[in-house]
């Protein structure tokens, strides 16, 4: 057989593989989902795991204890979030239902009448529409809670399952990665040990720079609010919002606006009725009602700090890509996996570039391989 | 008594091939059984046939080779020039696991062998996980480097002389 047609014939036996794959991807989409996340928390926790076996001398019990420890915290997080925000909108509700609420509505709608021109008067609703649209939506709201618990069925599935893959990969981490390299032939396995290690490399400095933005998105945010409530913003979830927030964070481009909602939320919760926080101006100049612009102005200031500031120290070029390529990378993933696949996108990319990098390494010095 | 309370079943390094190898060669010098045993579980245990190349000229270098069983010739491809045979026990590219120069000389297994490779990724796994083990290894491998230096300086005196 002749070079050009085994050159055919590989590529055909390619595209056959890459044919199959693709069928079958749809099966095997959740336990890849869970063998990525799996592999992501691995990189995560690796260093922690790795630096506790050192101190402790048992790398089984040094799994155990920073994966209790997660669990524990997250679960005290997600149960406190829960108490908290479950008590402010019980607040609400009572608010909503009061008297004196609808009264203080109808006056503060008379009042955005007489201040605004007229074609603007017309977008404004009545009171009474206010305060039904807003039950209405109250309903609607607990309603999607009890259709997002009975969803959590095959989510909290996932996440065991996440879990136990974890666990297995934090604990064998070294002994799985050798008999990796076991499969890669004699004349690859320099090659193959170099692009290992840079995979790992790159994902692991990107995951910890992001965790370590985040958490400081997460900080300043909650110093922002705090000053924000100095001012009298009357904020209350300070803290959870800031988490929040610093978790959106992960999601490049988009997560900043995603972690401005809840302030949002929160602050039209807190200040709906009270007309010191309808006529409040941002820097005593710019209509600020119920301090929205003042949150807003204060996360565009805080993602000012990380991009220019702390992303480029902790994440620095860990990627290197183009911003226009991560702008890319973002909507591909968005549009095949929603919000998971932004997330995914661009450490993916920076995966992907690793390989490309080290392909065309392989081409350019195949002789001496 | 001793049999009872001893872990008899651990494997030390008269046992284990791998462990016997790592065992003699001066980059692995004055550790423990334990730390023996950290080593050996980041090196690769590999099989060449007869001619089969291990690593060749001017390729990037990425670590070092220790000869369980077989033998392995150094040679310069070009010129055809031997530079040295190894054989069990031997080890070699101990030079990449420093930087990532291209090598110098092919090696080539002159009959069936049974090697173990421990790279430089490897190393730098180990000074994360264990710094005080990758220290030891950095030392032992100075002290090696430094014993080549000096031959290399009194074979060149010896032949200018």
């Amino acid at each position: 057989m002749n070079d050009s047609s085994l050159k055919i014939y590989r590529l055909l036996l390619l595209v056959l593989i890459g044919g199959i794959a693709w069928t079958v991807l749809p099966f095997f989409a959740s336990v890849l989902v869970m063998l990525i996340f799996s592999f992501l928390f691995t990189t995560i926790f690796l260093p922690s795991v790795d630096s506790l076996e050192r101190k402790i001398h048992s790398r089984s019990f040094s799994v155990i204890v920073i994966i209790g420890g997660t669990i524990v915290g997250f679960i005290w997080f997600l149960g406190s979030f829960a108490t908290n925000i479950g008590a402010q909108i019980k607040q609400f509700s009572t608010k909503i239902q009061q008297d004196d609420f609808a009264l203080s509505l109808e006056g503060l709608s008379n009042k955005a009448q007489t201040i605004l021109p007229d074609f603007l008067t017309n977008l404004i609703p009545e009171s009474d529409e206010i305060i039904e649209k807003s039950q209405e939506s109250l309903s609607g709201l607990f309603q999607n809670m009890l259709s997002f618990l009975s969803a959590t069925g095959s989510l909290v599935f996932i996440a065991v399952m996440t879990l136990i893959f974890t666990i297995i990969l934090l604990v064998e981490y070294y002994d799985f990665k050798r008999t990796l390299v076991c499969f890669i032939p004699n004349k690859y396995l320099e090659v193959g040990l170099r692009l290992i290690y840079n995979i790992e490399q790159q994902i692991s400095k990107y995951l910890r720079g992001q965790i370590m933005a985040a958490g400081s998105v997460a900080l300043l945010s909650i110093i922002g609010l705090f000053i924000l409530n100095q001012f009298g913003a009357n904020m209350t979830l300070i803290v959870f919002i800031g988490i929040i927030a610093g978790f959106a964070n992960l999601i490049p481009m988009v997560g900043p606006f995603v972690g401005m909602v809840p302030a949002i939320l929160v602050a039209l919760m807190n200040n709906l009725g009270s007309d010191i926080a309808l006529a409040h101006q941002l820097f005593g100049v710019i209509p600020s009602p119920f301090y929205i612009l003042d949150i807003i102005f204060m996360f565009i200031v805080v993602q000012q700090i990380d991009n220019n500031l702390i992303t480029p120290i902790l994440v620095g070029e860990s990627v290197g890509l183009h911003p226009m390529i991560v702008m890319i990378v973002l909507l591909i993933g968005g549009t095949l996996m929603g919000p998971l696949g932004m997330l995914f996108a661009v450490p993916a990319a920076g995966v992907i570039k690793v390989i490309l990098h080290e392909i065309q390494f392989i081409s350019k010095n195949s002789h001496l391989l | 008594m001793k049999a009872i309370w001893e872990n008899i079943f651990r494997k030390g390094p008269a046992d284990d091939p791998i462990l016997h190898a790592i065992h003699q060669v001066p980059i692995f010098e004055h550790l423990n059984g334990k730390e023996l045993n950290e080593i050996a579980r980041l090196t690769h245990e590999r099989n060449y046939k007869l001619g089969e190349p291990i690593f060749k000229k001017m390729a990037p270098g990425e670590g070092m080779y220790v000869i369980i069983q077989g033998s392995v010739t150094i040679k310069d491809p070009e010129t055809d020039m031997v530079f040295a045979q190894l054989s069990s026990g031997d080890f070699f590219g101990e030079l990449a696991l420093l930087d990532e120069e291209p090598r110098s000389a092919s090696a080539e297994a002159l009959e069936p062998s049974k090697l173990i490779g421990f790279f430089r990724t490897d190393l730098l796994t180990l000074m994360h996980r264990s710094p005080e083990l990758g220290n030891k290894i950095l030392i032992n491998l100075s002290r090696v480097l430094g014993e080549r230096l000096r031959q290399t300086n009194k074979a060149l005196a010896e032949q200018s002389s």
